[in-house]
């Protein structure tokens, strides 16, 4: 019973860390790009900007 | 077993690179690389400006006369990454891990902030220095071990110091390593020798340049250690993040899987330090006490730069090269192998504690693998060329032309790039931001603006013969400016038409133009010519640099030919002890 429990459980740890890192890695790519802080309209172009 | 973790590496790298190894270039904030580049007078550290890609362009500029340029930097990239997860694993071949926590740590070694950081922020050289990192502390253990250097230290020890800051962290990892223990004084000072030898190129040319190399004090809060997303600066140095700029942070570090990354990475480290003291054996020991000095160095210097930006401002105004400092983040790399060590022994109790336990072995491979797996569960967003971050371009023909071009008028001076701003975020790299990739195109010395401009904040560069071109610029006639670069040993303009930024018509034979660039050659010059005392100690410099790696060959190549004739002069058994 303990086995039958612990593998159950290993598969639902196991999947759910599978499931979350191909959703995050799947909807990374998926999902649009925040603005950069470059402007091509600014007066020049900015190496970066802090957080 | 050996080619396991060097297809997990292989895995690892092509997912995270993705479509940066497409055809074409990756060009990315700092990282600029070309189809040529000419190993000109600044590459070799004798022009005006202080040697910030010195000897990284020199070394670019020598092996792409063998390689086509777009190649080598796809392989450079690969190896940086590739090379650095299996030197961690070499590294950790003495603590006897499983093989689970060696592709934890190899994951963790490859997958962190600080890679996909800095690769988006193009420092290359510096992730090749992060890559030489663990071979460093690998080659000084043995030397420490066995009393004598291994031979291709000498090899490692220059690629590992293709910029400053790399230099320092490979130095540093150095001789921390062989100061351990029971430090023997001619060891150190030896290791002391190979050290300088391999920072002799950028280290000399700053001497020359000291007199321009204390840098615009203004750089310090703006390139300090930064907050990350939901983290405090000091926590995102924990977990190796906190870049000063927000455009090259993933958007996983902004939101709640930063916290539950840092918060799985302090558990684990905690496990692996309470086996460590729980009797690991010394040679586990020994390796950790030098790798937790290096990770104290570099946290404190990265919380240094956020908690005193004050300091590091006064620091980098009147002392020469202290500027070097101020990415606070930037010597993070040194944090790394010791949380990967951590790790790696968390990682080795959890899969013997799993395996003892009355489970099928697919639910253990389950449950290890997500362990393994940890580092790109909390960091998705890294693969893929970093969510598409980076991406191989092809350079529009418009460079290969006005290079030809210069060329072929030959004249004879340095070559002003306009408009006078650092930055470009050309349409044809997608609108990201990239240094001016044209100064690296071209053939003649460029002088080109050294300026950051940061929050609309504008970090003085440090090149004199940019502000007395600036000046000229400032002259109120095309003919009068002309005349004035003229007289600084400017002998051309080209001038990229596209991008935003100061600039100004100079009178003068248009040799070039089309909708991108522009290049005029003036009609008089006055050729400068490098001081002679700088041409000799520089020569000096590069050959104590190149010394290293041809010594390196040369010892290798003795102590293999003393090995032979030992084990020929041996008898059967003893051959096979000399062999072993």
């Amino acid at each position: 019973m303990g086995t039958i429990l612990g593998t159950v459980a290993a598969m639902i740890v196991g999947g759910a860390v599978a499931a979350v890192t191909v959703v995050g890695v799947v909807s990374s790519q998926t999902s649009p790009q925040g603005d950069s802080p470059a402007n091509v309209n600014a007066p020049v172009v900015q190496y970066g900007a802090t957080q | 077993m050996r080619a396991v973790p060097v297809a997990w590496s292989s895995l690892l790298a092509v997912l995270l690179l993705g479509p940066a190894l497409g055809p074409g270039y990756v060009l990315s904030f700092d990282m600029v690389w070309v189809p040529d580049l000419v190993l000109r007078a600044d590459v070799l550290g004798v022009g005006s400006s202080l040697p910030r890609a010195v000897p990284s362009d020199a070394v670019v500029a020598v092996l792409d006369e063998v390689l086509p340029g777009a190649l080598l930097q796809d392989l450079v990239l690969l190896a940086a990454l590739v090379v650095g997860g299996l030197g961690v694993d070499r590294l950790l071949v003495p603590l006897d891990l499983g093989l689970a926590a060696r592709l934890a740590a190899l994951t963790l070694w490859q997958w962190n902030p600080y890679v996909v950081e800095r690769l988006v922020l193009g420092h290359w050289p510096v992730l090749v220095g992060y890559a030489a990192l663990p071979w460093v502390l690998h080659g000084a253990s043995r030397w420490r071990a066995e009393g004598r250097c291994p031979a291709w230290l000498l090899l490692v020890v220059p690629l590992g110091s293709l910029s400053v800051s790399a230099g320092l962290a490979t130095s540093l990892a150095l001789l921390v390593v062989l100061a351990a223990g029971r430090a023997q004084v001619r060891r150190l000072l030896a290791a002391g020798g190979l050290a300088l030898a391999g920072q002799a190129p950028w280290l000399v040319s700053g001497l020359l340049h000291a007199g321009a190399a204390v840098t615009d004090g203004e750089g310090a809060a703006l390139f300090a250690l930064s907050d990350e997303g939901l983290l405090p600066a000091p926590l995102a140095a924990l977990s190796v993040g906190g870049v000063w700029n927000a455009a090259v942070v993933p958007d996983s570090r902004e939101g709640v899987l930063a916290v539950v990354g840092l918060l799985v990475l302090s558990v684990l480290a905690a496990l692996g330090l309470a086996s460590l003291l729980r009797g690991r054996g010394t040679s586990a020991r020994a390796l950790a006490r030098p790798l937790a000095v290096l990770w104290l160095v570099g946290w404190a210097l990265a919380v240094l730069t956020w908690a005193a930006p004050g300091a590091v401002h006064d620091l980098s105004e009147v002392l020469p090269g202290a500027g070097v400092l101020r990415d606070g983040a930037r010597l993070l790399l040194l944090c790394v192998p010791l949380l990967v060590l951590l790790v790696a022994l968390a990682v080795d109790d959890a899969a013997r504690r799993l395996r003892a336990v009355p489970l099928p072995a697919p639910a253990v491979v389950v449950l290890v693998g997500a362990l393994v797996l940890l580092p790109v569960t909390v960091l998705p967003d890294a693969a893929l060329g970093v969510a598409g971050r980076l991406d191989a371009v092809e350079y529009p023909s418009s460079y290969a032309g006005a290079r030809a071009a210069l060329q072929e008028a030959a004249p004879d001076g340095d070559v002003l790039v306009l408009p006078l701003s650092s930055y470009r975020a050309p349409d044809w790299n997608g609108g990201r931001p990239v240094l001016d990739p044209l100064p690296r195109q071209l053939v003649p010395v460029p002088i080109a603006s050294d300026d950051l401009v940061v929050d609309d904040v504008t970090v003085a560069g440090e090149d004199p013969r940019v502000r007395d071109a600036r000046a000229a610029l400032a002259q109120p006639d095309p003919a009068s400016r002309a005349a004035a670069l003229g007289r600084l040993g400017i002998a051309a303009v080209a001038e990229d038409l596209t991008a935003p930024g100061p600039r100004a018509d100079v009178a003068g034979e248009q040799v070039w133009a089309d909708e991108r660039l522009r290049v005029v050659v003036l009609p008089q010059v006055e050729p400068r010519s490098v001081p002679t005392g700088w041409v000799v100690v520089m020569v000096l410099a590069w050959a104590a640099y190149l010394g290293l790696p041809t010594t390196g060959l040369v010892l290798a190549l003795v102590r293999r030919r003393r090995g032979v004739d030992r084990s020929r002069g041996a008898s059967p058994t003893m051959r096979g002890k000399l062999s072993g």
